[in-house]
């Protein structure tokens, strides 16, 4: 017997079953009846309790800033280097001791004659978590209190963060979220590490000495998907399922290992005795159902019992879409990360970079011709590896973009700069830049947040573990040398919860752009610029006060009033998206993709179900783009999640102005899937916007190919509108478009950076039937204004700052 | 410093790759150029013991001396930390019929461009490189999207056609990395 993913709650025996694995006791406790304590407690004070207990987490941290004022200990700053040698903070090493007792408890066999085994791994935890600790020593007094005081605030931490997902969660699917949640986070540095074959051989090693424990099976033919050894994975699954104690599991996860290694057939089979030994669980079923669209229908033996309907994404789509990636050549085999589109030769073609989550990041030049070629080698760029998140800006205003990449934002990295060299080459300038960081970098934007011309960086942070405390997010200032200087704290921006997503946008017509937070758990977060250098926090005023998961997010004006609203995509747990696929809609107490809509006050009110935003998603990335040309911002959305079995579509929602429609299967995208970077750009200067989704996850095992979903014809007329910051920054990052066609006006305003999907900067406006463009008003982050009028449709136009003429970027 | 010791600062498909000297983890030093003798190509594969993605390949790459009797094959392991001793355990442990040579300092890896495992090189007899990158797309070949990229290189080279396409992306695991100098995870 292993305890092995043993759940952190306890389940009793009568409800577990037979099984030790979390996803039986998980599942198991989804059945339960009864309402825990935990409950009506939740249900009648929440806010209370996350008061208290934020009130006591700052009580517990002044009392730890004292204490290490007293002892003269320097106070926690964020990393610069990789931690090579262990944490040198207090709070840190807690962490990360409780981390590695977390892998303890996963990884270790629950037998008595391992107890050596874990007291010696116990005890190595300490040594790696401590030893680097100034001041750790049972000779200095203080560090008792320091310790006890750091377990404290990591305590009360945890409890806010499970507070907060119960909430959203329920009490119903809480069990298996945990196992979930406890699974990815103590797989993450074993898989980082390339340590899993240790594991691997543990198992095998265990099943040599004990060939019955199938549970100990189940667990290596798990970790076989993960590594991609489906085959193997399968025999070992298929040999533990005559186990009843574990036969649900094994089941499922062997029709997961034979879908993956192509054998449709034999995973149907599979996946119908999965259900027949367990027939409520709803993720057999859909990867039942996954497997049947690939074979062109459930096959006769699959009893009506065992099937489901997809009950979302056939609404009537304005736009057909064909994948074009393999003839164009942008078809990257990857785990998926972020997607950047930009022109970074400076010919007025849109170049394509992805990041990869297993493999170096890629550049594609585009040919001109439809096609792309792969530079990566010649760029310098393929030395980025493992890179996460791409943002695209010209910092140092030299004409050509430079890109800013984040790592591994769900466990930690270096961040790097690379500076364009004009010449086709990058060189990694991060050191000279001052932008050395360590952490859980996920998003990163460019902004010129003070207006003085000089494009600023802010990286969002995440958490690298699941007992890690909130890495602070980040503010550096352009000095306009080719250096930054970090701001963070003079500009008041502090941050509880672990950050995902972040966007910039001036919600309030100041000209000064705000800052919008989309925080993993927790409340978002919008600050108001002050114009001096600071920023408030007004999140409660403008009634963003919503928990949710939240993904990334970003500004723009989905309704065409003219002013920024905020789109901000959510990450739902799996039996949300299967309640969404089976029902046509997220559950009651579910949290589907929300607009904050700009009520031109300083408020905002949250738009979803009633707008058409019904479905729960795992969304991991997404963007916004007028892809049918009809004059409204559409939304494309990639989904998943790291596990293996959760292979979920991308959705397109097409919008009316009104309402968003779920067109994603009318309109030919695919039902499986895992999205990272999404995008849209026109990439062929000819008005269709294509749909790029880099796509794959975090485990090995896990890759999936790059698609370009491109319509098929020109849905509506269009204009493409370049600009050229001259005053203002050279990539014109802030500044606001106004087109005005037919009566309306259209508005857009240039991103540094939408996470996962670096837009272009290119912005696309669809003109539907329109014939003619009245006006362009062009609102410049230096405070110019500029209106043109007399220009032409379908073509693509390039406005310099301060010039009264326009040009056409593309030579043709 | 001679001309000739100068690192490119690329590589490019239908360039000349650099030959390299190494030793196979059975004995011997092996050169670009041995492969190539008495064979129209050889393949060289970027390869790790510990690397999931290249043990996805293992039977391809032990029965590739019987698919392709006219090309040299050989892979180099480059990666941080992998000892000799590890490769010989790896490679009797499971059955490996290739030629593994180890470059325990990475210089050939760095020389050619490569940064993680697998990566494969399709050399013609003159040294010219014809294809880089992935094998496939990690899907499994009776798999509905399986696409091949190495094989398709492979027959239109022996063909002596043009390549319809002589690179797609690398993926895999570092071959160097910083998370692997930090302190082990169990």
């Amino acid at each position: 017997m292993t305890f092995g993913f043993q759940p952190l709650f306890k389940t009793s025996d009568r409800v577990i079953g037979a099984g030790v694995f979390p996803l039986d006791a998980a599942h198991a406790a989804t059945q339960s009846k009864g309402t825990p304590a935990i409950d009506s407690l939740l249900a009648s004070a929440p806010t209370l309790i996350e008061t208290g207990l934020m009130t006591m987490n700052s009580v517990l941290q002044t009392m730890q800033n004292t204490v290490g004022a007293l002892t003269g200990q320097k106070s926690y700053e964020p990393l610069s280097t990789p931690p090579v040698n262990g944490p040198a903070d207090i709070d840190v090493a807690v962490s990360e001791f409780a981390n590695r007792l977390a892998r303890v408890a996963r990884f270790t066999p629950f037998e008595v004659a391992e107890l050596g085994s874990v007291f010696k791994k116990v005890l190595s935890a300490a040594r790696v978590s401590f030893d680097n600790v100034e001041g750790a020593s049972p000779l200095n007094l203080a560090f008792p209190m320091q310790l006890a005081l750091s377990c404290g605030t990591l305590f009360i931490q945890q409890a806010l963060r499970v507070l907060v997902t119960y909430e959203m969660v329920g009490r119903r699917n809480y069990p298996r979220f945990l196992a979930d949640f406890f699974e990815s986070f103590t797989d993450t540095p074993v898989f980082v590490g390339l340590e899993y074959r240790t594991l691997i051989e543990d198992y095998e090693a265990r099943l040599t000495r004990q060939p019955h424990d199938d549970a100990t099976r189940v667990e290596l033919g798990r970790m076989q998907i993960k590594c991609g050894l489906y085959e193997a994975a399968a025999g070992n699954l298929l040999k533990a399922a005559s186990n009843p104690s574990v036969r649900p599991l094994a089941l499922h996860e062997a029709a997961v290992a034979l879908h993956r290694a192509g054998k449709l057939e034999e995973s149907a089979q599979v996946s119908r005795d999965a259900l027949t030994a367990s027939p409520n669980d709803e993720r057999a079923r859909v990867w039942l159902w996954l497997t049947a669209t690939k074979m062109g229908g459930y096959p006769e033996y699959i009893p009506c019992t065992q099937r489901m309907e997809m009950k979302v994404g056939f609404e009537k789509a304005s736009v057909e879409f064909e994948d074009i990636a393999p003839k164009i050549g942008l078809d990257k085999t990857s785990g998926g990360r972020g997607v950047a589109v930009f022109d970074y030769n400076n010919d007025g073609l849109l170049d394509v970079a992805i990041a990869c989550a297993h493999g170096g990041c890629n550049l594609y030049r585009n040919n001109g011709d439809g096609t792309f070629t792969d530079v990566s080698v010649s760029s310098g760029l393929d030395t980025a590896v493992n890179s996460f998140v791409i943002t695209i800006g010209d910092y140092n205003n030299d004409g050509h973009a430079d890109l800013f990449i984040t790592r591994l934002g769900f466990y930690a990295g270096e961040a790097q700069l690379f500076r364009n060299n004009g010449d086709g080459t990058f060189t990694d300038v991060t050191l000279d830049a001052g932008l050395k960081m360590w952490g859980p970098g996920f998003s990163a934007s460019w902004v010129d947040y003070d207006l003085d011309g000089n494009l600023d960086l802010f990286v969002a942070n995440n958490i690298g573990g699941m007992f890690d405390r909130k890495t602070p997010n980040r503010l550096f200032h352009n000095n306009g040398d080719g250096t930054f200087m970090e701001v963070t704290t003079d500009a008041g921006l502090s941050t509880t919860w672990p950050t995902i997503g972040s966007a910039w946008g001036d919600y309030n017509d100041d000209g000064y752009p705000d800052l919008f937070l989309s925080n993993g758990l927790g409340k978002s977060q919008l600050y108001r610029n002050n114009g001096d250098g600071t920023f408030s926090d007004v999140s409660a005023e403008a009634g963003i006060d919503d928990n949710c998961f939240g993904s990334i997010c970003l500004w723009c004006d989905y309704d065409n009033d003219g002013r920024l609203d905020i789109v901000q995509f959510t990450w739902s747990d799996h039996e949300a998206v299967i309640h969404t696929m089976r029902h046509g809609d997220g559950p009651p107490d579910g949290k589907p993709l929300r607009i904050y809509h700009n009520n031109g006050d300083g408020t905002f009110t949250m738009h979803g179900r009633d707008i058409g935003l019904t479905g729960c998603w795992g969304t991991m990335s997404g963007n916004a783009g007028d892809f049918n040309n009809d004059g409204y911002l559409d939304l494309v959305l990639g989904n998943g999640s790291p596990r293996m079995d959760r292979l979920e579509p991308p959705i397109l929602l097409e919008s009316d102005g009104k309402r968003f429609h779920n067109i994603t299967f009318a309109a030919g995208l695919p039902f499986g899937g895992k999205g990272h970077g999404s995008n849209m750009a026109d990439l062929f200067g000819d008005g269709r916007l294509s749909v790029l989704l880099a796509a794959g996850g975090a485990y090995p095992g896990d890759l999936l190919t790059t698609r370009v979903f491109c319509p098929k014809r020109l849905p509506g007329n269009y204009l493409n509108v370049r600009l050229a910051g001259v005053t203002s920054n050279r990539s014109a990052i802030g500044a606001r478009v106004c087109l005005e066609e037919g009566g309306r006006k259209q508005y857009r305003e240039v991103s540094g950076g939408t996470n996962f999907g670096c837009l272009p900067f290119e912005q696309h406006f669809g003109l539907a039937a329109g014939t003619k463009v009245d006006a362009i008003q062009i609102r410049w982050p230096s405070g110019l204004i500029q209106r043109f009028t007399g220009l032409p449709i379908n073509d693509t136009v390039l406005f310099t700052e301060g010039k009264s003429e326009w040009q056409r970027p593309y030579r043709r | 410093m001679p001309q000739e010791m100068v690192a490119p600062d690329t590589q490019e498909i239908g360039g000349t790759v650099d030959d390299f000297r190494l030793t196979a983890i059975g004995g011997g030093v092996v050169g670009l150029q041995t492969l190539l003798e008495g064979k129209n190509g050889a393949v060289v594969v970027f390869w790790s013991s510990v690397c999931s993605h290249c043990t996805r390949y293992d039977n391809y790459l032990s029965g590739f001396a019987s698919l392709h009797p006219d090309l040299g094959l050989a892979a180099i392991a480059s990666r941080q930390e992998e000892t000799a001793a590890a490769l010989r355990a790896a490679a009797a442990a499971r059955a490996l019929l290739f030629p593994i040579l180890h470059d325990p300092t990475g210089s050939v890896a760095k020389k050619w461009f490569t940064h993680q495992t697998p990566r494969v090189f399709l050399i013609d007899s003159n040294r010219v490189l014809r294809y880089r990158g992935a094998i496939d797309n990690y899907r499994y070949p009776n798999d509905l999207e399986y696409m091949a990229y190495l094989e398709p290189a492979i027959a239109q080279f022996l063909a002596g056609k043009p390549l319809t396409r002589t690179e797609a992306a690398s993926f895999g695991c570092a071959i160097r990395s910083i998370y692997y100098d930090l302190p082990k995870a169990l």
